[in-house]
């Protein structure tokens, strides 16, 4: 009788707790249904919605740009870093090399090194590239593209590693066996197998992407500038258009939160591949 | 700046050679070139943007570089150890007491950031971990907070925190009276716990699931024993669940604390380039030193010791650690 008492209890603890952390976020999108007069007096009045906020927005800041370019700038570098964790991971997963080792230690030491150090070298490189030669690198899509691959690449790396250890050896054999290559079977065997983890990598690279500030702040002016700096200039500008600002951050979490419910499941086996291991 | 989740390989275990043609040396070294060519791509971008950068930073944490020599980039003047003795040891120097005061403001930040989160997201695995109805669905939307970019979680803590409109102060005043002024949490002493909480709130669920993975692997027959036994549910979870977790505390404690440590963006868009004495952290100090005021190397040397004291938190982290990672 008491033991089904403290169960209630916790059943309902569960979802206190779950309506706490989900508050935040409820309120993010309760705010941008309201106008920027409501919130500033504090009047909030929840019961009657209304979308100007989101209808405004893309007047005052240059919304669709940042928007245009995070897609343009995260969709190719995730694309990328997983194509080439892909390949790394499987050589990782399959083959015993000299080096791989301290190819191992080096993907997690690339995490140790703090974004300031290496932004200042990439930063002065990038304008000396500017000034000295055609290559133009600073504040474009193919400058970003090419530094976020890089980064998220080592990540990319452990998690592909992991999907292609769970499959097995046989599949290649035998593929193998009938006349395929060795990278044939890599591409037309292993990849395909792979796919739910290929996928998880993708999502995984894009929300981090998405999410980063540091680089794309020093290292674009105006051209390829992403909804972070949107949202920055937001601030700067327009901080009494709260309801603006608010439908703004709806706006920019929309397509990772798509991207991470679809996927969900599989990212979530790539995230706690360590912990199921053991 | 994705760093959380490294793990050391699934399958260590040297790979079994093929069965067919293999075991020669000749066949074995074109196996390894075909390995070489599959990490050249990979191996590359990271060369050419983590290890030849930071090795240019470590170069530039030595050049005098400011507004008047910036135009030369790399070929700025030399300045010795300048730029360190006047962080480290030059009392007089702004810069100096700013440094001392970021670098305790951070240790303060990621203390209670790592602490809450990695405490918190324990906690709301042991609820998960229970059979409920809605477990999927409790277990999917507890990740949501995750997902929210932190540039996001930045606005909108912003707009909750402040002080006359702020649903926060809204709910502590108005509506529950728990405290009859209103506090101003975006200035002052308060503004390290308007930047703590909401990073607690974005990391949490990440070391949820990590937790709950490792709860659910755990085999159930050690607390039935221990519980025929008479061993009540704390002393289950402190003798059976925290041991067997400890390889896990030990990874998330890892990267949760590298990860705070260089935290940029909540506090750079919740309160500005400069925070303010009470919450300027050391990427906030670093970025707004160098770019704002242009002191290159300032930022350089500072980037500098920050990897230093990072590479003494890991060298502490595998002391105290490596009798668990060797379990696995």
């Amino acid at each position: 009788m008491n033991a089904r008492l403290v169960n209630r209890g916790l059943d309902a603890l569960t979802w206190l707790v779950l309506l706490v952390m989900l508050s935040p976020i409820l309120w993010l999108v309760a705010a941008s249904l309201q106008t920027d007069g409501q919130l500033s007096r504090g009047a909030y009045n929840l019961l009657e919605p209304t979308f100007t906020a989101f209808s405004r927005m893309w007047q005052t800041v240059d919304f669709e740009r940042y928007l245009l370019n995070s897609l343009i700038i995260c969709t190719a570098a995730a694309l990328c870093a997983t194509a080439f964790a892909s390949c790394a991971g499987y050589a990782l997963a399959r083959f015993k090399f000299r080096g791989a080792t301290g190819l191992s230690l080096g993907v997690v030491g690339t995490q140790l090194i703090p974004g300031s150090l290496f932004l200042l070298p990439v930063f002065m490189g990038f304008v000396w590239l500017k000034q000295n030669t055609p290559v133009a690198l600073f504040d474009t899509h193919l400058g970003m593209i090419l530094v976020y691959t890089a980064f998220f690449t080592p990540v990319a790396i452990y998690f592909m590693r992991y999907f292609f250890a769970a499959i097995p050896r046989d599949l290649e054999e035998a593929a193998m066996v009938d006349g395929c290559t060795r990278f044939g079977a890599f591409v037309k065997i292993v990849l395909p197998a792979a796919a739910p983890g290929l996928v998880a990598t993708f999502v995984y690279a894009f929300l981090f992407a998405w999410d980063e500030l540091l680089f794309v702040a020093a290292l674009t002016q105006e051209n390829a500038e992403t909804i972070p700096i949107g949202i920055r200039n937001f601030i700067g500008n327009y901080q009494e258009r709260t309801a603006q600002l608010m439908a703004a951050g709806v706006v920019s979490t929309l397509p990772v939160l798509i991207a991470f419910f679809a996927t969900q499941r599989w990212l979530v086996k790539g995230i706690t591949a360590g912990a199921v291991k053991g | 700046m994705a760093q959380t989740t490294l793990q050391p390989p699934p399958e260590a275990r040297p790979a079994r050679s093929l069965p067919l043609r293999a075991g020669r040396p000749r066949r074995r070294r074109r196996r390894n070139w075909f390995a070489y060519g599959l990490i050249a791509p990979a191996l590359a971008f990271m060369v050419l943007v983590h290890l030849i950068p930071t090795a240019g930073g470590v170069v530039l944490s030595f050049k005098r570089l400011n507004t008047f020599t910036f135009a030369r980039l790399f070929d700025a003047p030399w300045a010795g150890l300048e730029n360190y003795r006047g962080i480290l040891f030059d009392t007089a120097n702004p810069l100096h007491s700013g440094f001392f005061g970021a670098v305790q403001n951070t240790a303060v930040y990621t203390f209670w950031t790592v602490g809450g989160t990695l405490a918190g997201g324990l906690a709301i695995a042991l609820l998960l971990n229970r059979p409920m109805r809605g477990q999927r669905l409790v277990r999917t939307l507890m990740l949501a907070p995750w997902i929210v970019p932190s540039f996001v979680v930045a606005v909108l803590w912003q707009f909750m925190w402040q002080s006359d409109v702020g649903i926060i102060n809204k709910v502590l005043v108005d509506y529950t009276h728990l405290l009859s002024e209103r506090p101003i949490w975006l200035l002052g002493e308060n503004s390290m716990w308007a930047i703590v909480i909401p990073s607690i709130w974005r990391g949490l669920p990440f070391a949820m699931i990590f937790f709950l993975a490792g709860l659910q692997a755990m085999p159930p027959e050690l607390h039935e024993a221990a519980a025929i036994d008479g061993a009540g549910p704390l002393r289950r979870f402190r003798y059976i669940t925290l041991p067997l977790l400890r390889p896990l505390i030990a990874v998330q404690l890892l990267f949760c604390v590298i990860y705070a440590t260089y935290q940029f963006a909540i506090p750079y868009i919740m309160l500005g380039s400069n925070p303010g004495p009470d919450a300027d952290l050391m990427m906030t100090l670093i970025v707004r030193q160098s770019f704002s005021n242009n002191l290159f190397g300032f930022g350089a040397a500072a980037s500098v010791l920050l990897t230093l004291a990072m590479c003494v938190w890991v060298a502490v982290w595998y002391r105290a650690f490596k009798r668990d990672l060797e379990v696995k």
